[in-house]
Order: structure tokens, then C-alpha cells, then sequence
């Protein structure tokens, strides 16, 4: 399934890439709501750009937790990166061409 | 906090396809348990679920179909108010009832652990009296509080009214005489001071009054410092101890009096106190009703003089334990039942007319849907599409509903009969709102998806190139809509077959022989506090000088009074008697005759026609002339055939009788409806020679020539030139009297009459409907046939023929189902039978001929149809 990268799927791509593999931990980095963050998860999944695996029982539960589902780039999804930053790249280039919000010089 | 979202999350992943269900739950716990949870993260578990349900389908495309539902509904602003109007009235009139519903019949009673209050009283069928319980004697009450182990606390009361002097000012206040462990019983705490202690309901205990809410606010200011007061009650001082909270009202009664009962002397025989009790941890109501059963047997056995073998078995008397609710709304449960019916089928109807009015812009719309389809919206896009246009008219129309229904509520309250015990609540509640919410819900799906049904076969490219025009439609399509209107015609045909026999019954009623004459009479109450007026000489005496100074009045014709008025009073008392000439077996029950005390005057005052002898003077009295009247009933009961007059009656095995010296035409005291049963008046002083018992409750009867309420102000003045301590209670017209008595009765008719308009209305609109629709959709057939020399009355009648024949077939269904349902109506129907022929085929017929007319108009159009212009129109 082909994926059309959008500045969410971007971000979480590279939230991934840094090493942020829960569901929680990537919406933080992110600092996007569940809510963007989940389908975009879902969809990256779908594309196989992502895969998702449990956590060691054994070693949750000596944490004191449940088992939390963890996420890791596949291989496309690896191949995926150079776009997601060049999305990213585009959004930051949109921003400086930007001006100032009125008022905001003064 | 964590609680509640774990609920919520294990809700929601039912959304979840079942595939990812397990996986999704586990994945959403799990970062609960680790992250802070913030309700941010519900919203974001909607959408994440939502996402997997719907594949895709986000909250952005949910609010692409709403809005693009929202522009749909703008651009048919008469479809969006017709069908948004039509739900509203199907699901305001469901509210309003079920909020009653719900108040009434489902609520638990507003008391901690309501659900183990119970009616602990007795039932006796073979005395052939209809009242709801059989109550308790006093030693009957202290045999079941020693002995009954299923009872937690056990109390009776009974009810009276008593005369408050505060501030000068005479009150008639209603009171309950309880004993004491009353409110220990209801579970209720006193705003106040204390509730009953032990020993308030023992003889020579100081004697003791708990207030009102109501009263403490009205009579005493609200004065904190009340407690502990003398107050005079009935001309005796009673200490206040205590005032109970606004709520504690179980059914209207301002004032709590403890009900004093003496062990050593308690009286076995005569059953006047009503039972309640509070059912102890664990027990069962079935285990208490056998309890209760073995107790009265041991207690009948050890009360052989007033309980034989013989008299119980004719009386039927066993226990009886229910649950207290039960008791309090036997009255309106059924009519309830039947209204909370009745609007569900309106509701039905109101669904029915908007699926026909989406089924008809569903065709209209065939090409909006095919060049939808050839862009590439699959069928789920175009049902969700569908979907959310049905729920969002649904709801709006609920929300609507919500606001006619509380209006509704306000109105239904105030015409309501007031029987309803005030303890339950009814109000458009959490419960009421959810109801309503999934109604409207419900009722969006069920036309929503209607219309779908029928267009499973579309051909979508064939649509679009026969540009939405295609000349008939296909048979489900038709079938569906003709089902639709079959079905709207059928409910209605129910509702006017129902409506039309509690008409016929109210009119039956109005023409009932009362036995008295109403028009121009005025009525209203006074008590004679007993220990003012203590001995019989001096209740005879205020009797005989209210009577003589009120007919002294200008404008009075007659004046009586009565301890308890026809269809008016509250109070009933009833004794087995015989003739005295032919005794019953002294083991045998005699019939059970209604006694009333009546002064001289009162059949003159009342109308009532002396059909043998004459009426009571003031010399007939229980230690004087014994004389007494009896109705016509009683007297072909004891003496068919022959005269009554100068016979001789008694209470059954009593030693003194009374003398016959009148028979009164049968009178409706209990109710309009019921057949008046056997009944002797008596004189104010009754009771046996050496004790004779004047009477203290009465209801006063004031014949005038003008309107009766004008004679108000001159019966004050004359009550307070004999007693101005006494108050004037519930002065009203005796004509309004009586329709109180048949407010139940004309408030199920025009709550059904509404229903069945409404019905009527509705069905009307969706038979037009379907066929202006079918004419409009002809036109160009109709053209061509016209065109080729087909003359305008067969156009008329085939189009007339098809809506007659679809509402026969409505009407013959609806006379099927009218006869399985109008059986529930029997309990409410009076003079005319369930399957009055007369009423099921006068509604038939005016429903056939409405219908006709309903056809006829749009047929008529069809006829009209110039051909050259419809032709054109290709």
C-alpha cells in the first residue's frame, strides 16, 4: 500500500528513528495528541513502513508493568527517512519564507 | 480516575474490529498503566478506534459527511422541517409519557433501600369489597410486631384530619396516626427534633405532634425555635417534637400524631389500620407472606368471637405482602401502560412517514448517488453518507422532541388526576434523557436504513444515463413504500378504534344516573374537634343550628349534611346487617352495607328522590326513635317485591335495630362508573341506645338558585356566628366535584384522542404523499395514455383505486390488531364492550373516507394533466 507522507507521518517516523518505540513516548516527542498520533501509526503500519511487536512479558513485569506494544522502522521504512526529512525540510523552508505575524515586529 | 478510563477504553474496543480487538485493549492499558491519563486521551481512543472500525474512515471524513449532511438538509429546508417536525412528535410524546412511566412505575420510591418496604396488610376476596388492602386490627398489629421475624420494623397508620389553631387562625390539616416505628419504617430522618420514641404510642404518654414541612414554614414561620411548643390540635395541647424533612411526604398528609394503642385492652375485631413494613435483611417477600400467613391463622384461633372458622373462609382473608410501590399506583398503572403503548405507536407512524419521505428524496437523488459511484464512493461511503443524514435528523428532531416534551410534561401534570401519590418524582431525569437519546437513535437507523433496502438492485451507470428519469420504478422500491403506508394505516385504524371507545365509555359515563343532581349545589368540609364537642347532645346541637341558619340564607333551597359525600368524601364505613325478620346464620357473613350518617334535609339538598317513606328528621337518633333510611339496593336485597318501610334492620347478631321509615333512590358514592351496592343512612347520632356516637366528620350540601360558589362567603359567616373556631375546608361547586371523579377517565380520553389525531394526521400525509409522488413520477405516462384517448375519469379511478386499495388492506390489518388490543382496554371502558361494532366500523369508515379524500386530491391532479405539456416536458 503506498503511503503519502504528510508532516504528521513525518514526524513520527523520525520520532521513531530516535529511538522513541511506545505509543505515549512518540506523542510526546511528537507533541501531537493521541488522536493524529494513532492513525498515523495505523497507516505507517498498513504501509509496512513500521512493524509492531510486544514487549518481553518477563521483563515488564519485573518493571512492574503490562507489556507494552512497541514499534521499530522496517526496512522501507528505513528507505522511507530521506523523504520524511525532506517533507520536514520543506515545512521549515515554508515557515521561514513566512512573515512575521503584523505586530510582532514592533 | 484510572478506573474510569479503563472502562471507557474496554467500552470503546468494542468498536475495534474483532480482529484487532485483543490487541488494541492490551496496547491502550498497557500505556495507561505507565503514562498520566488525561481526557485528552479518551478523544485520542475514539479516533484510534474509530480509524481501525471504519479503515480510514477519520473523524476529518466524519465531519465531511456531517457537514456535506447538514448542507443537504439546507438546500430541502420543507423535507428537513416536515420529517424533523414529524420525529419530534414521536419522540416528544414518547418522553413526556415514559418520564411519567418512569416516575411512576419504574423509580424506586425516594427512601434508603426502598426496595424492602413493603405493604404488610391482608386481602379478602369473598368480602366482595374493592379496596386496595385489607388493613389491621389494633391486637392484630401487636400480634405481628412480637412475632414477625421477616420484619425488620413493622408500623400502621391511619388517617384523619385534625384542626390547628396557630396565630388565631383555624387550619384543617390532614394527619397521619402512626405508631412508632413509622419512620423507622420509610427511613427517614428528622429535619428536626426527634421522630416517634418508644412509648409516644402508649396510653397516658404526654401527648406529641411531629410537623410538616409545609406546615412548620406556613402555620410556625419557619421558627427553628418551634420544638418543644404546645400546640392545640382538635382542642387538645400537644407538645411539637419534632419537624420532618420537605420529602418525607408519603402521600399528602401535613402532620404526624402518634397512633396510641393499649396492650392490655386492644381492640381485635375491627380492621382499620394500614400495614407497612420494612422487609428484614435477606427475607423475601414470599417467605414473609407464608410468615404472615402462619400468624393470622394462630391469630384467628386465639380470636375465635371475631375470626371463626367459618367467617374466614367466607371472607377469603389470608395475608398479603407486596412490595409498597405496587399499592400506591395501582390505580393509573394500567392507564400508563396503555398511554406509554399508545405513543409508541405514533412514534412507529412518525417513523414510517419519514422513511416514505427519504425513500421518495432517495429517488429523487439517484443521480447524485450515481456520479458519486463513478467517482469511486463505494457502497459503504454512500450508506454512511445515508446514515449520518438519518441519525443527524434523528437527533436534531430528539432534541426538538426533548423541549415539546417538557412542555408537554407541565401541561399532562396539571390535567393529570391527582391521585398520584406525591412521594413520586416525575421529571425529565438522566434516565428519561438516555431513553430519549436511544429512541431517537433507534428511530434515525430505522428510516435511515429503510430507504437502503430498497435500492440493493441500483444499477448506478444505468441511472445516470437515463438521467434520474427513469419512467416506473423498481417493484422493491414500490413494495417497500406501499408496505410503509399499509402499516402507517393500520397503526392509525388502532389508535382512533382505541381512542373511539374511551370516548364512547366517557359519554356513557356523562349520561350515568348519578342519583342525585349536582348542578347548583356547593359543598364543603368541616370536623368537629372531638374534644370540644364531646358528648352527642352537643354535635347534634352544632348540626341542627348550622342546617337551620344556612337555609336561612337568601337564595338556599335545601341544606344537608353527610359524613362523607357521594363521589366527594374520602371516608367509607361498612358493617355486615340483616332484616330482622329473617336473621342470618350467626356463623354466616351477612352482606356488608355502607353506612352514612345524614342530617334531615340532605336528600332535598342532594336531589336524591325518596322512592317509599319519608327522609330522617331531627328526632330520629340512636337513643330516641331509631329510624333510618335505606336505598333501593338494600331494601330488593332484604325484601324483594315488598315494601321496606316499617321493617326492622340491624347490624348482624346486634341487639337493637333500626326502623325502616324510608327508601332513597340508588346513589354513585364510591364512583361514576361502579353500581351503587347496599346502603342505609343513618342519623347523626347513631351507635347503640346507652352509647350513642355523635357524628364529627361532615361534608355540608348547599342547594342554591345561583351559581354555588356565590354562597361561599354567607356559609363562612354563618359557620363562624356558630363556631369561629372551625375552619371551611375545599369549598367547591358539587358539578366540579363530580368531574373530578371522572378526571381519570376524560384524561385517558384526551390523551388518546391526541394520539389518535396526531395518528390520523400522519397517516394522511404519508397515503398523499406516496401518491402525489407515484402521480408526479407518471406524469408522461399519463400523458401518453391521455394522448392516446384514454378518458380522465379512468385516469381518476386507477390512481384512486391504487391508494383505496393499499388503505383496505391497512384498515383490515388495523381491525385485526384493534381486536387483539382494544382487550387491554377493557379495566378502562365503561358501557360499551371492547369490540363495539359500532366503534370499529365507524373509525374504519372514517378512515377509508379521509384516505379517499387524502388519494383523491393528487389523483385529480393526474386527470388534469394537459398531454401536449407533459409530452413536452421529455
Amino acid at each position: 500500500m503506498k503511503l503519502r507522507m504528510t508532516q504528521v507521518t513525518a514526524l513520527v517516523l523520525k520520532a521513531i528513528a530516535a529511538g522513541h518505540r511506545h505509543g505515549f513516548d512518540i506523542m510526546e516527542r511528537c507533541g501531537l495528541p493521541s488522536g493524529t498520533v494513532y492513525p498515523a501509526l495505523r497507516r505507517l503500519e498498513r504501509a509496512g513502513l513500521l512493524r509492531s511487536a510486544w514487549e518481553d512479558e518477563d521483563d515488564a513485569h519485573a518493571a512492574g508493568r503490562p507489556a507494552r506494544r512497541t514499534y521499530e522502522l522496517t526496512v522501507r521504512g528505513e528507505q522511507a527517512l530521506p523523504d520524511a526529512e525532506g517533507k520536514l525540510e520543506e515545512v521549515r523552508r515554508l515557515l521561514r519564507t513566512l512573515p512575521e505575524a503584523p505586530g510582532a515586529e514592533a | 480516575m484510572k478506573r474510569l478510563a479503563t472502562l471507557w477504553l474496554r467500552l470503546l474496543s468494542y468498536l475495534v474490529p474483532r480482529s484487532e480487538r485483543a490487541d488494541w485493549r492490551r496496547e491502550w492499558l498497557a500505556e495507561l498503566a505507565v503514562a498520566d491519563w488525561s481526557w485528552a486521551h479518551a478523544w485520542g481512543a475514539i479516533a484510534d478506534a474509530w480509524f481501525l472500525r471504519t479503515d480510514g474512515w477519520t473523524m476529518d471524513a466524519m465531519w465531511r459527511d456531517l457537514r456535506m449532511a447538514v448542507r443537504s438538509f439546507a438546500r430541502r429546508p420543507l423535507f428537513t422541517v416536515v420529517s424533523g417536525v414529524t420525529l419530534a412528535v414521536g419522540i416528544g410524546a414518547t418522553t413526556a409519557i415514559y418520564s411519567v412511566v418512569d416516575g411512576v412505575l419504574i423509580d424506586p420510591l425516594p427512601y434508603p433501600d426502598s426496595e424492602r418496604l413493603v405493604s404488610y396488610n391482608h386481602d379478602a376476596p369473598g368480602l366482595g369489597v374493592d379496596v386496595p388492602v385489607v388493613p389491621h386490627s389494633q391486637a392484630m398489629y401487636l400480634h405481628y410486631l412480637q412475632n414477625a421475624r421477616s420484619l425488620e420494623a413493622f408500623a400502621v397508620f391511619s388517617d384523619s384530619y385534625v384542626n390547628l389553631i396557630a396565630d388565631g387562625e383555624p387550619r384543617r390539616l390532614k394527619a397521619k396516626q402512626a405508631t412508632e416505628a413509622y419512620f423507622d419504617v420509610l427511613g427517614i430522618e428528622p429535619f428536626l427534633g426527634r421522630g416517634f420514641a418508644s412509648g409516644d404510642d402508649r396510653p397516658g404518654a404526654e401527648p406529641v405532634a411531629i410537623l410538616g414541612h409545609g406546615v412548620w414554614e406556613q402555620a410556625f414561620g419557619a421558627d427553628r425555635e418551634v420544638l418543644g411548643r404546645l400546640v392545640e390540635l382538635d382542642g387538645t395541647g400537644r407538645r411539637i417534637i419534632g419537624v420532618m424533612p420537605d420529602d418525607a411526604v408519603f402521600t399528602d398528609e401535613e402532620l404526624w400524631l402518634p397512633l396510641t394503642i393499649d396492650p392490655t385492652n386492644a381492640d381485635a375485631g375491627s380492621l382499620g389500620l394500614i400495614g407497612i413494613g420494612r422487609l428484614a435483611e435477606g427475607a423475601s417477600i414470599e417467605g414473609a407472606n407464608r410468615e404472615m400467613q402462619e400468624l393470622l391463622v394462630r391469630f384467628a384461633e386465639a380470636h375465635p368471637d371475631d375470626f371463626s372458622g367459618e367467617i374466614m373462609e367466607e371472607a377469603g382473608l389470608r395475608a398479603d405482602v407486596k412490595p409498597l410501590r405496587d399499592v400506591l399506583v395501582q390505580d393509573v398503572r394500567q392507564a400508563l401502560w396503555l398511554l406509554l403503548g399508545t405513543v409508541g405507536f405514533v412514534l412507529l407512524i412518525a417513523c414510517a412517514n419519514v422513511a416514505n419521505l427519504f425513500l421518495v428524496r432517495g429517488e429523487s437523488r439517484r443521480k447524485e448517488r450515481a456520479v458519486r459511484a463513478a467517482m469511486g464512493a463505494g457502497r459503504l461511503d454512500l450508506t454512511r453518507q445515508y446514515l449520518t443524514e438519518s441519525l443527524l435528523l434523528s437527533l436534531g428532531g430528539g432534541l426538538l422532541g426533548l423541549g415539546l416534551a417538557a412542555v408537554a410534561l407541565r401541561g399532562l401534570l396539571r390535567f393529570a388526576p391527582s391521585e398520584l401519590p406525591q412521594v413520586l418524582g416525575v421529571e425529565l431525569d438522566g434516565s428519561v434523557l438516555v431513553v430519549t437519546a436511544s429512541i431517537s437513535v433507534l428511530s434515525g437507523l430505522l428510516f435511515g436504513l429503510f430507504p437502503l433496502l430498497g435500492s440493493r438492485g441500483d444499477d448506478l451507470s444505468h441511472s445516470l444515463r437515463e438521467g434520474g428519469r427513469a419512467a416506473t420504478l423498481g417493484r422493491d422500491r414500490h413494495r417497500a413504500r406501499h408496505a410503509l403506508v399499509v402499516a402507517q394505516v393500520a397503526l392509525a385504524l388502532v389508535l382512533l378504534v382505541g381512542s373511539g371507545l374511551m370516548a364512547r365509555s366517557f359519554s356513557a359515563m356523562s349520561n350515568v344516573d348519578l342519583g342525585f343532581e349536582p348542578a347548583g349545589v356547593l359543598t364543603y368540609s368541616i370536623a368537629l374537634p372531638a374534644a370540644e364537642y364531646p358528648g352527642p347532645e352537643r354535635r347534634l346541637a352544632f348540626h341542627r343550628r348550622l342546617v337551620e341558619r344556612l337555609s336561612g340564607m337568601p337564595g338556599v333551597r335545601g341544606v344537608g349534611t353527610i359524613n362523607s359525600a357521594p363521589l366527594a368524601g374520602q371516608f367509607r364505613s361498612a358493617e355486615p346487617m340483616e332484616p330482622t325478620d329473617r336473621p342470618f346464620p350467626e356463623d354466616g357473613l351477612a352482606p356488608l352495607v355502607e353506612q352514612r350518617r345524614v342530617s334531615p334535609g340532605y336528600f332535598e339538598a342532594l336531589g336524591i328522590e325518596l322512592v317509599d317513606g319519608r327522609g330522617l328528621d331531627w328526632g330520629d337518633r340512636a337513643d330516641g326513635y331509631r329510624g333510618a333510611v335505606i336505598s333501593s339496593t338494600l331494601a330488593d336485597a332484604f325484601w324483594p317485591g315488598k315494601s321496606a318501610v316499617g321493617r326492622r334492620i340491624r347490624g348482624q347478631g346486634d341487639e337493637h335495630s333500626w326502623e325502616v321509615v324510608g327508601v332513597a333512590d340508588e346513589v354513585r358514592f364510591e364512583s361514576v362508573r361502579k353500581a351503587p351496592g347496599p346502603l342505609i343512612y343513618l342519623p347523626i347520632v347513631a351507635g347503640p341506645p346507652d352509647q350513642p356516637v355523635g357524628s364529627t366528620v361532615m361534608d355540608v350540601v348547599v342547594r342554591t338558585d345561583g351559581d354555588p360558589t356565590d354562597a361561599v362567603a354567607g356559609s363562612r359567616e354563618d359557620l363562624g356566628a356558630v363556631d369561629p373556631r372551625l375552619p371551611l375546608v375545599n369549598p367547591r361547586s358539587f358539578e366540579a366535584a363530580v368531574d373530578d371523579a371522572m378526571a381519570a377517565t376524560s384524561f385517558t380520553v384526551v390523551l388518546l384522542g391526541i394520539a389518535a389525531g396526531v395518528a390520523l394526521l400522519l397517516g394522511t400525509v404519508g397515503l398523499y404523499g406516496v401518491v402525489s409522488y407515484v402521480v408526479s413520477r407518471r406524469t408522461q405516462e399519463i400523458g401518453i395514455r391521455m394522448a392516446l384517448g384514454a378518458p380522465a375519469e379512468t385516469v381518476l379511478r386507477s390512481f384512486v383505486g391504487q391508494g383505496l386499495r393499499l388503505t383496505m388492506l391497512g384498515v383490515v390489518i388495523g381491525l385485526a390488531g384493534a381486536l387483539g388490543l382494544s382487550r387491554m382496554l377493557a379495566s378502562l371502558l365503561y358501557g360499551v364492550s371492547p369490540t363495539d361494532p359500532l366503534t370499529f366500523a365507524a373509525t374504519a369508515l372514517g378512515l377509508l373516507s379521509v384516505a379517499t379524500l387524502a388519494t383523491w386530491i393528487p389523483a385529480r391532479r393526474a386527470s388534469r394533466v394537459d398531454p401536449v405539456e407533459a409530452l413536452k416536458e421529455e
